[in-house]
């Protein structure tokens, strides 16, 4: 299943560009995407570092951005309101009432750094700046105790913070009920 | 190695009572519903009253769909309209003749590799209540006296 999940996008991509490519020739809508614009669209981060980017923040820095643009949905301290709740959780997932948060469920802190690029702040997503995601990122896993208040997040350190769910997923082993 | 993204990372993933999740949950079992009659149509009166579905499976064709309308007692099996296509949805049909009672209308497919669509009770024995993607359980409508048909859990 990973190996496959990892295959199909790219196939997906492939194909889809030859469709774009044939389609503006029969209509004359589109273009082919450029370098530039697959560059803007087309990164991807992966937990291992590979596509973050240069540029750095800690904590303190990060607050100040976070209080900003996502305290407003989230929650003064990423508690959780009108939007996901970022940090706590961290023990619940065996009870009733699991708390899957970023803290308590995601394996990998690189996530953050790739969803946050890609998807927010809500209303302008792509506005924030490198540093200024170091820095978010570095807020909220000080919130989780992960990092210190001063640590730098740049493309060497990020990858290298453990998050506590890390080693709690096992492969899909479905179909689980015999019917 | 996967990109380990937002949506493959919290979403499809399946937690299971043991605190551990299953990861990469991205196929969905055979799961079927009844599309008439269905939640919020009416039956205007008893009489002949043919019941349709869609069915379909993540592992392959559909190959037996089978109705009840009497909440799981018994089953017929429904005919299969083509085409049958793996991943596909497939339409199935029964004739039926509702006598004007209360009834409560089911329906259980099967895909080619045997899997048979499970009830919500053997689903959370084997996955607890915290999973929220691939809910296939066999879906039920009541229908009432007054032809009104609604959601139910049986």
């Amino acid at each position: 299943m990973s190996r496959r999940s990892g295959l199909i996008p790219a196939a997906l991509i492939v194909v889809a560009g030859a469709a774009i490519a044939a389609e503006s020739e029969r209509t004359g809508l589109g273009h082919q995407a450029t370098a530039e614009e697959l560059g803007a669209a087309g990164y991807t981060v992966f937990p291992d570092g590979k596509g973050l980017p240069q540029g750095q923040g800690t904590a303190r820095e990060g607050k100040a951005v976070y209080q900003q643009f996502c305290a407003a949905c989230h929650g003064r301290s990423a508690q959780g309101e009108d939007a996901a709740a970022l940090v706590g959780g961290r023990g619940s997932l065996t009870s009733e009432r699991p708390r899957k948060t970023v803290e308590s469920y995601w394996p990998y802190a690189t996530t953050l750094w790739d969803y946050i690029r890609r998807s927010m702040p809500y209303e302008s997503p792509g506005s924030l700046t490198n540093d200024e995601i170091y820095g978010v990122v570095a807020h909220f896993l000080d919130l989780m105790n992960l990092v210190g208040e001063d640590d730098v997040l740049d493309r060497e350190s990020l990858p290298k913070v453990e998050m506590p769910n890390r080693d709690g997923f096992v492969p899909d082993d479905r179909p689980d009920t015999g019917g | 190695m996967p990109s380990m993204a937002r949506d493959e990372t919290s979403k499809y993933t399946d937690l299971l009572p043991d605190g551990k999740a299953r990861q990469f949950t991205l196929v969905m079992d055979a799961k079927s519903v009844i599309t008439r009659p269905s939640g919020e149509q009416k039956l205007d009166r008893p009489g002949f009253c043919e019941i349709r579905g869609l069915a379909w499976s993540g592992r392959g064709a559909i190959s037996r769909v089978e109705v009840s309308t009497d909440g799981g007692g018994s089953w017929t099996d429904a005919e299969i309209e083509g085409p049958r296509y793996a991943k596909s949805f497939t339409r199935f049909r029964s004739p039926w003749r509702w006598d004007g009672r209360r009834h409560v209308l089911m329906s259980r497919a099967t895909d080619d590799t045997g899997y048979v669509q499970p009830t919500l009770a053997a689903l959370l024995e084997a996955r607890g209540r915290a999973t929220i993607y691939h809910n296939n359980r066999i879906k039920a409508w009541e229908v009432h006296e007054s032809g009104e048909v609604t959601n139910v859990e049986a």
